[in-house]
């Protein structure tokens, strides 16, 4: 199969658009109004924020560790945003790459912390968790920030294509086409792969294993970053429990996406249009448990068998990867 | 009627895509040392794994003293004697001694609690079959390598074993401790009526230890139960690879007034080395042998950059220098390090060929803000994998569905393909077969001859003989001497060994 592309209808991203073709087909069928402009139009807007935070943990998980802290710099970068624009009066635009500085910052600390001390990065990012969400509610004393630029928070209502979609939705495919092509055609992207993969191998073949992996902490605060731009416009303030008590809310959908997608827990192996398809099926799966109107805990109970199913899936991965073709 | 503790008798396994043992037979006298001989991708570790019940065989039967066997689990294969000490160690390094060989069965005191002076009491007994004078009580990673090889033998013997399979035990050995080895598995034989299965890529060992052969060539038998004594090491490569043995050897002329590229003056090291000091010359090989713990991977670590040296120069062409990492060493002085653990530190087992074999080369060919394409990829690497003759099926097949051979050709692919000046290989023929071994050695001199300098790292005295054109001798960290290679065995070896030995 010398430069042919692996058949795409055995790949694992295959089965999962085939799962959300079912879901919507069973959802349009069974409640009223999953087709309605509004639905489709508030399921763009939540999907968009829900595919940024899955790539926000697939560039960790691509090192083989972890952020858990993707939420607390969501938040934390928001909170700053909602500072800048309304305590500092700065406009729009510089207040969003100062937002995407402050995610890429608290996403740089962690990458350093993790490299230098060599502890796991779960460990690493439990620990600033705690420690970014507590220096952000000192600092705010907990209040948010409701009188936000109006261009700002228009963008969020925005309604394109026949007011179905969402920019945000638009902003989201296109930093996935801009992963992809980083993972797929740059230098960089191959090598903080190959650092994921084996950092041994790697290393030993000149790349320097350490700043890939910082490399990837910052990436992935830039991306919580800019799910919280999102979020904020969405919600059209900066509230510190937007992402729930220390974010934690973003990261059941941050870890679902991913490994749903494909991403290999161990490190080494991702799928950014899986990732986006994942946390599709996530949101539709939520969306449309709500329609139905089973409680918020079954949909909690729902979202953590199918991590657990996904877990799995990324086991058998593995070993299938490694240890089905034994030619010796 | 001759006693066959184990027969194999036409077995057939086929894996997708390749059929690894097609009627496979050999019979395994009792209370002999047998050689089950093949060149890497023959067929040898499937027969080792339908013994010990990893897998389960397509057709063909399995004897085990005479009565027909079928082993599901690896625990039906050690529960009818078998037992199997692999090439990768399989002992709890932070585990004591004594607690590793009663693992499977370990005693406990009336409350049911680990009766720990009945574990050495037990273990103390193979410890003495294996003449291990050490204390049950020893945690096993402070244990030489050598030494942990026979605890797993004495492990084996724990378990009641009767048939042994050894998988490559001396592949990190020294002479001395291998013949050690030797000794005594004789004497087990003799004295405990053990059967042995011997696999070996070394055909001196085989003929030193080993009372019959079977040899496996693209899965069939090349010959069954053959006795040693009907055959000498000729017949037996014959039969291995199918023709006669190339012998390789060196015609280069170094007269020793080409530039010098690299010099170490007093180096010492983090990690213990003391007062290194040595040059390497232009298109020269130097090789540095000593005993496994000399310190020689430790020392190509240091002057990559991956570990600190601490005093002394390093001298790249007459400029003292320092390298801080593998990276400045590949991309500021074209220095390279092929290492001698290829699934874990040349090779990304879970990406494909093109991917393994480019990994130096991304930075040298990507255009403008990093683009990088498949294409301008392959166009770079594809002559040296081509040149190597890496046998796969495409190159974006996944490395670890390579065979062991091929791996290693591919982890030298990439050195190639970086256009380094100076190349630090490292034991690059360890589970190598012949065939490819012979390749790798032509290569390494080929490299030589167009201009690389290489320091060849090898426990294995004839590679090193036939390839270096000097020789540095290592021992606990420091250099005791070096020889000036000649290519003549029994000189040169001597000599070798007395700097060893000083």
């Amino acid at each position: 199969m010398n430069k042919k592309i692996p058949n795409f209808v055995f790949t694992n991203q295959f089965g999962l658009l085939c799962l959300v073709v079912t879901f919507i087909l069973i959802f349009s069928t069974v409640t009223d109004g999953f087709t309605s402009r509004f639905n489709i139009f508030a399921l763009s807007r939540v999907v968009a924020i829900d595919i940024m935070i899955g790539l926000a943990m697939m560039v960790v998980i691509l090192t083989g560790g972890l952020n858990l802290a993707l939420g607390a710099i969501g938040v934390c970068a928001a909170m700053f945003g909602g500072w800048c624009m309304e305590t500092m009066g700065i406009p729009v635009i510089p207040s969003i790459f100062l937002i995407l500085g402050m995610g890429s910052f608290l996403g740089w600390v962690n990458g350093m912390i993790t490299v230098k001390t060599g502890v796991h990065s779960f460990i690493v990012t439990l620990a600033t968790m705690s420690i970014y969400f507590g220096l952000m509610t000192m600092l705010t004393e907990a209040e948010a920030f409701r009188r936000l630029p109006e261009t700002f928070t228009e963008f969020g209502s925005m309604k394109l294509f026949k007011k179905y979609i969402s920019p945000l939705l638009l902003l989201s495919l296109a930093t996935c086409g801009a992963l992809f092509y980083l993972f797929k055609y740059t230098d960089i992207g191959r090598k903080l792969i190959a650092a994921g993969a084996n950092p041994d191998a790697a290393e030993l073949s000149g790349i320097s294993v350490n700043t890939m992996f910082i490399y990837c902490h910052v990436l992935s605060g830039f991306l919580a970053a800019m799910a919280a731009i999102m979020l904020t416009t969405r919600i059209g303030a900066a509230i510190p429990s937007m992402a729930g008590q220390l974010g934690m809310d973003w990261l059941l959908p941050a870890f679902l996406a991913p490994v749903i997608g494909g991403t290999l827990l161990s490190g080494g192996k991702l799928s950014v249009f899986g990732t986006m398809l994942g946390a599709v099926l996530v949101t539709l799966i939520t969306n449309g448990l709500y329609l139905i109107d089973v409680g918020e805990f079954w949909i909690r109970f729902f979202l953590g068998i199918i991590l657990l199913i996904a877990v799995l899936l990324d086991k058998t991965r593995e070993f299938f990867t490694l240890k089905s073709v034994i030619v010796s | 009627m001759t006693k066959f503790c184990l027969e194999i008798d036409s077995v057939d396994k086929a894996f997708p895509g390749v059929k690894a043992l097609n009627k496979a037979s050999f019979k395994l006298k009792k209370g002999s040392i047998h050689a089950l001989l093949g060149e890497n991708g023959a067929g040898k570790s499937t027969l080792i794994k339908i013994i010990t019940g990893i897998h389960k065989q397509d057709g063909g039967k399995l004897l085990i003293d005479n009565v027909e066997k079928t082993l599901n689990t690896p625990n039906d294969a050690t529960r009818f004697g078998i037992s199997v000490v692999h090439q990768e160690r399989n002992l709890i390094r932070r585990f004591s001694v004594g607690e590793n060989l009663m693992l499977n069965n370990l005693p406990r005191t009336t409350l049911g609690l680990v009766d720990y002076q009945e574990i050495a009491l037990q273990s103390k007994k193979w410890l003495e079959i294996m003449d291990l004078d050490i204390d049950p009580s020893t945690i096993v990673s402070e244990l030489t390598v050598a030494k942990m090889q026979l605890c797993e033998i004495a492990k084996a013997l724990s378990l009641r074993s009767q048939i042994l399979l050894l998988d490559e035990p001396t592949s990190s050995l020294s002479p001395q401790e291998s013949d050690n080895l030797f000794l005594l598995l004789k004497k087990i034989v003799r004295d405990e009526g053990v059967s042995i299965v011997f696999v070996s890529h070394k055909l001196e060992e085989v003929f030193n230890i080993c009372d019959e052969v079977t040899v496996l060539r693209d899965g069939k038998n090349a010959c069954t139960s053959e006795s040693i004594k009907n055959l000498d090491r000729k017949k037996l490569v014959k039969l291995m690879i199918g023709r006669d043995e190339q012998i390789v050897k060196s015609k280069r002329k170094t007269d020793g007034t080409d530039k010098t590229i690299l010099e170490l003056k007093n180096v010492n090291t983090d990690l213990g080395h003391k007062n290194i000091s040595f040059e390497l010359k232009k298109a020269e090989i130097i090789g540095l042998y000593g005993l496994v713990g000399a310190g020689r991977t430790e020392l190509a670590k240091c002057l990559i950059g991956l570990e600190k040296i601490n005093s002394g120069e390093v001298i790249i062409s007459g400029t003292a220098i320092t390298i801080d990492s593998p990276r400045s060493a590949l991309e500021k002085y074209k220095i390279g390090y092929i290492s001698e653990d290829r699934k874990k530190e040349g090779l990304i087992l879970i990406h494909n060929v093109i991917d393994n074999a480019s990994i130096t080369v991304w930075s040298q060919i990507k255009k403008i803000l990093g683009f990088v394409t498949n294409d301008m990829i392959s166009s770079r690497v594809n002559p040296y994998i081509e040149q190597l003759e890496v046998k796969t099926p495409s190159i974006y097949q996944l490395i670890s569905n390579l065979s062991g051979g091929n791996q290693q050709k591919v982890s030298v692919a990439k050195w190639l393909a970086a256009g380094t000046d100076i190349l630090i290989i490292d034991e690059p023929t360890v589970g190598i077969d012949i065939k490819t071994k012979a390749y790798l050695h032509k290569l390494i001199i080929e490299l030589a001859e167009g201009g690389t300098s290489i320091i060849l790292i090898s426990s294995d005295m004839p590679e090193m003989i036939s390839l270096a054109d000097r020789i540095l001798v290592m021992k606990d960290f420091k250099l005791n001497g070096i020889v000036k290679n000649d290519h003549k065995y029994d000189t040169v070896s001597a000599n070798i060994m007395e700097y060893i030995h000083d």
